[in-house]
């Protein structure tokens, strides 16, 4: 499903227009965005937590060369599931 | 905790406030928007948001593992997870992210811009000097006068700007009666020519920009205040660019004409020379039928190659943010399969990964056999979809 059609469904919910769920919905990407970039988390009800996890460094080695190499530590955007919808969707 | 989370209440007032809702309705659009994510994870199995990313159902394979206890082997049965992958620029974004230091060293920031002015300031003073021979003035007087001008001007500006000259030197404000102040502006201004005046507010416009921006764009980019300063360039360069696009299109018509014009009398030329030779070489015409007839039987040889479809499922337009591995899994259930996507659609697709959006894309129904990716065939066209994707992106 794309952008476009959730729009559309969340508007046939709540009886919003389709111009205004599409302004808040960039709206609140946006302030996610802006609260992500700090370092925080973004808790999103019934739904799962968006946070930055810390990745440390680490060493490979490439499986055709042998060639070793240190991987820098990175931050990275995870999505972390409420327990109840990872249940949920296991089963479908 | 609570200080490195953001709550759902925290979301729905920030949202409230930016984009100018209650915050009931921020409310009822959150609660709808996570419901109908949860709704689309179900039936979709993935849903896209722009300007975030996408989540995706995941379905993983069941495997086999060993009870640790009693080492017996056990299986580990199918299920569902959700992943999330962010967008390209999110990711960046949040890869570069603030660190929480440098969001609470924020407070050191303003002083940049007020030690930019503070040079800029010198810099004024010196110019004024050699101009207007202002050697009698001390630099905290003349230092005023170079923005006192601009006050007349531009008031908007200076009410930016003066409060900060307080802040350079406040000891130079207080001693100075305001009197004498007012007086000596408008000598200096006289006696250098225009550029003077004009050159210290074109310093100033750059710092007086970021000082103004930045509180509010602190929290988000230490960077900010060095995209901002091109701006005073760009409503210049507007005008120029629409004059230069009108030019363009101009052009572009104007040479679309002569080439339809050409074409059209190479083809009226091409034509009625055709008829002509027709008319005249019917007998010939027939003795050249016989070897044409072999030449088909060439082509149905190499037909067979390429690969055509018998039955087309439907037709999609295709929509923003779609692509042909998008619809592949859509009506397949595996993205693998999108270079039949293209080959079905290559007669008005150049580059499968560059599609216009509204483009119709033909659906064909694919057989079992077809659907089995080890063939030669698969393979071939596999190749041949890729390598047009890797050629036109380099």
């Amino acid at each position: 499903m794309l952008t476009k059609d959730l729009i559309g469904q969340v508007a046939n919910a709540t009886g919003l227009s389709k111009k205004k769920v599409e302004q808040l919905l960039t709206t609140n990407n946006a302030i996610m965005r802006e609260t992500l970039m700090a370092g925080k988390a973004v808790q999103l009800q019934g739904l799962g937590t968006l946070e930055v996890k810390e990745k440390k460094e680490r060493a490979i080695v490439h499986p055709r060369t042998g060639e070793r190499k240190i991987i820098p530590s990175k931050k990275q955007l995870v999505f972390r599931p409420v327990a109840n919808l990872k249940d949920e969707l296991k089963k479908i | 905790m609570a200080d490195n989370k953001l709550s759902w209440t925290e979301l729905r007032r920030a949202l409230a406030n930016r984009a100018g809702v209650t915050e009931k309705e921020a409310n009822l659009f959150l609660n709808a928007f996570n419901a109908q994510l949860v709704e689309a994870l179900k039936s979709d199995k993935q849903v896209k948001i722009n300007g975030l990313g996408i989540f995706r159902l995941q379905t993983v394979a069941p495997r086999k593992s060993v009870n640790v206890a009693s080492g017996e082997e056990i299986t580990i049965g199918e299920y569902n997870k959700i992943a999330f992958v962010p967008e390209a620029g999110v990711k960046e974004l949040v890869e570069k992210g603030l660190q929480p230091s440098a969001i609470t060293n924020k407070a050191a920031e303003p002083v940049d811009p007020i030690q930019k002015l503070g040079a800029q300031a010198e810099e004024i003073v010196d110019l004024l000097g050699e101009l207007g021979q202002g050697t009698k003035e001390p630099s905290a007087v003349s230092n005023q006068p170079a923005e006192k001008p601009k006050a007349k001007k531009a008031k908007t500006k200076a009410k930016a700007e003066e409060p900060k000259a307080e802040i350079e030197e406040p000891s130079a404000v207080s001693i100075q009666p305001s009197e004498p102040v007012v007086e000596e502006p408008s000598a200096v201004s006289i006696q250098p020519s225009e550029p003077v005046v004009e050159e210290p507010s074109a310093v100033s416009i750059q710092p007086s920009e970021p000082v103004v921006e930045e509180p509010s764009a602190v929290s988000i980019q230490p960077s900010e205040p060095v995209v901002e300063e091109p701006k005073a360039e760009e409503p210049k360069e507007a005008p120029k660019k629409q004059y230069h696009f009108m030019r363009d299109t101009l052009i572009c018509v104007v040479i679309l004409l002569m080439l339809l014009l050409v074409g059209y009398f190479f083809l009226r030329t091409q034509i009625s020379s055709w008829i002509e030779s027709l008319m005249k070489d019917e007998p010939k015409v027939e003795m050249v039928a016989e070897p044409v007839v072999e030449e088909p039987e060439i082509v149905i040889v190499e037909e067979p190659e390429e690969w055509t479809y018998d039955e087309l499922l439907l037709t999609e337009n295709i929509a923003e943010g779609s692509r042909l591995a998008w619809i592949s899994k859509k009506y397949y259930g595996n993205k693998v399969y999108w270079p039949y996507l293209y080959e079905a659609n290559k007669d008005h697709i150049d580059n499968p990964s560059l599609i216009t959006v509204g483009t119709p894309i033909r659906v064909p129904k694919l057989s079992a056999a077809e659907k089995d990716t080890t063939t030669a065939q698969f393979q071939q066209l596999k190749a041949k979809a890729y390598e047009k994707v890797g050629m036109l992106a380099n």
